[in-house]
């Protein structure tokens, strides 16, 4: 008897959930785009009030021209300055649907894979707002199909493909220099050393590792598993790296501290003061300041080149 | 006494929902709040910034006040029933599993990438709601000796299942790369689908659950006399503790499964509920219901304002705000040796 009540207490909800109805609105001059859900995005036109709901994306709707029309953004959207200005919505811990409603955006924008949750777009979706969600980007180049969808978005396509070639130009001038080169020095990249015995580094697909490898230098953490890693000192001993970047000088990690760190004293690194602190932004969010991250680190394996 | 238990707890639920949906992240006048809701009674068209404000309180308020109501009600009924169940102080709705069942189910889901349609959103809340089930089942089975279930097998068995499924869960949270902070949120209550599909999916559970614990009053007082005392006075113990059980954990799952985990309020809000209007479980379970809404309802306005337009998880604010409410009121209380 239980056991049929209970099958009928599952099945009773699913009966009373009604999927939800699927409007198309197809307007003359419109962009119709498919976003990282597979969801088919219609705009009337190009966007001009944009809510950002992630750091690259505020980056990329700025360099590619249409910062002005931005509206809003998270609370971790620091670059450029000029974002600071723009009223927040949320952030790390939650948005607020509401905020988001009273800007009147024309679209938001989200970024995917586990930033930005599906649950998050539904909500806004069934809220009427037009949202967009741009794919987080595995290589370089896919971030510069990022920036063109951006601004075939927002109506700078144009200025998005003029970034494009700029950007492309500048990674095959890092490229070119690094080509030739024979050397190549190990790297630890250190994004978290709360535990100094067994910090956090970047594993095999982050584009910390992508960055590393094109500048010319060989990770240690590719050896790991999940692109945040933990390595423990043992290994970070037997790995021995020639170069330490420090990508969490942002919470107080300095060349100083790290050589006082019980057993680190050893290390190659620290023993010809190749540690060298490095803006964590520059790498970890998918945007077009990507490449100046690729440049900062060249310049840092491979000082004798770049000058 | 009876009557002014139920005024003062009613009141004090109206006036959370007042305040949920008067307060948010956007800062509406309360002379506009006034006048969008007596433009309803004449189903008036608003113009700007009215306009935005009454989308604003119908479309994201008033589902939200609904389901964080139902939420509470569900957490505060199933937390009273559970520790007369165990005639235990100890006792939450999450005593035997229901959370660490709905959080595995949940954050395993979330290492899938479903397709975004109406029930891939449904994945995660339908996978927590059967996990949560599951536990339950699993834990009775577990417990259960020959024909009777007796009570400290069942809390054993819920313990021990209970850490086997968080360290899975924890396990999977670590190894997982971009649904980390998706999962913790969800573990603490953080997790919001907007809008009136979620109410509408848990109403049915809670109608069924908490109706049957409002009805379960006086077989519960009659468990407190003890299994055997109980029986002699014409319960059929067996038969209501497990009706009761699967009541409580079917309305517990069901709020967990939309909300996220979210503790301490029903630890709470029955031990407040005993302490200021005694231990007769007639009036203790809907007591526990009202109060168990009006305070979740309050955390959650706490939760949306305290750092707007950020949103904490509710979690977080029912331990930090919740827990030291009560020690006060333990303190207070005049009948310490209430239990």
């Amino acid at each position: 008897m239980i056991r049929k009540f209970l099958i009928a207490l599952l099945i009773i909800p699913l009966l009373a959930a009604c999927g939800p109805a699927r409007t198309s609105t197809p307007a003359t001059p419109s962009i119709t785009m498919t976003d990282d859900l597979g969801r088919t995005v219609t705009l009337a036109g190009p966007a001009q009030r944009v809510v950002s709901l992630a750091p690259s994306n505020t980056e990329i709707l700025f360099a590619i021209g249409a910062g002005a029309q931005v509206v809003g953004r998270d609370e971790t959207s620091d670059y450029p300055a000029e974002a600071l200005s723009l009223p927040t919505v949320g952030g790390w811990s939650g948005f607020s649907s509401e905020s988001i409603v009273a800007l009147h955006p024309d679209l938001v924008l989200a970024q995917g894979g586990g930033l930005n949750s599906p649950e998050l777009v539904a909500s806004l979706e069934r809220l009427g707002l037009t949202v967009y969600v741009l794919p987080n980007p595995p290589t370089i180049e896919a971030m510069y199909t990022n920036l063109e969808t951006a601004g075939v978005l927002t109506g700078h396509g144009t200025d998005a493909t003029t970034l494009v070639d700029s950007l492309k130009r500048r990674v095959a001038a890092v490229d070119q220099k690094i080509m030739p080169l024979s050397y190549a020095p190990t790297v630890y990249y250190e994004l978290d050393a709360t535990e100094p015995t067994k910090p956090y580094t970047a594993g095999p697909g982050s584009f910390v590792d992508l960055l590393i490898t094109r500048a010319g230098g060989i990770n240690i953490g590719a050896e790991l598993q999940g692109q945040w890693a933990q390595i423990s000192l043992e290994q970070l001993l037997v790995a021995n790296p020639a170069i330490i970047i420090l990508g969490d000088a942002a919470y107080g990690e300095t060349p100083a501290k790290v050589a006082q760190r019980p057993g680190w004293g050893t290390l190659a690194a620290i023993q010809t003061d190749q540690v060298f602190p490095f803006d964590d932004n520059l790498v970890s969010r998918p945007g077009p300041r990507l490449v100046d991250g690729l440049e900062a680190l060249a310049k840092l394996l491979h000082p004798g080149v770049f000058k | 006494m009876k009557i002014r238990a139920y005024l003062y707890s009613l009141l004090f639920l109206v006036l959370a929902v007042v305040l949920s949906i008067a307060i948010g992240s956007v800062f509406i006048p309360p002379a506009d709040l006034g006048r969008i809701l007596i433009g309803w009674l004449y189903r008036a068209t608003f113009s700007e910034p009215l306009k935005t404000f009454a989308f604003i309180l119908t479309d994201i308020r008033l589902p939200r006040t609904a389901l964080v109501l139902l939420t509470g009600a569900a957490l505060g009924g199933s937390g009273a029933a559970y520790q007369g169940l165990f005639r235990n102080p100890l006792a939450d709705p999450y005593l035997i599993g229901v959370a660490s069942g709905a959080g595995l189910g949940a954050v395993l889901t979330m290492s899938i990438k479903w397709p975004y349609s109406f029930w891939g959103l449904m994945a995660v809340p339908a996978a927590a709601f059967i996990g949560a089930l599951l536990t339950v089942f699993l834990v009775y089975a577990l417990a259960r000796v020959g024909k009777t279930v007796p009570t400290t097998n069942l809390i054993l068995a819920g313990v021990a299942f209970g850490s086997f499924a968080t360290a899975l869960t924890t396990y999977l949270m670590l190894r997982s790369t971009g649904e980390l902070h998706r999962a913790i949120a969800w573990l603490n209550g953080g997790s919001s689908q907007a809008g009136w599909v979620p109410v509408l999916t848990v109403l049915p559970y809670l109608a069924i659950g908490l109706g049957i614990l409002v009805l379960s009053g006086h077989a519960l007082n009659l468990l407190q006399f003890g299994d055997d005392q109980a029986q002699q006075l014409g319960l059929p113990v067996t038969r209501a503790r497990t009706l009761i059980l699967l009541a409580a954990s079917l309305a517990t799952a069901a709020a967990v499964s939309f909300s996220g985990i979210i503790g301490f309020i029903g630890l709470i809000v029955p031990h407040v509920i005993r302490l200021w209007f005694g231990a007769d479980y007639r009036r203790l379970l809907p007591l526990s219901l009202i109060g168990g809404a009006g305070a979740l309802l309050l955390a959650d306005v706490i939760a949306r304002a305290v750092m707007a337009p950020q949103e904490l998880p509710v979690g977080i604010v029912t331990a930090l705000v919740g827990v030291p409410f009560f020690l006060w009121v333990l303190r207070r209380a005049k009948n310490q040796g209430y239990w």
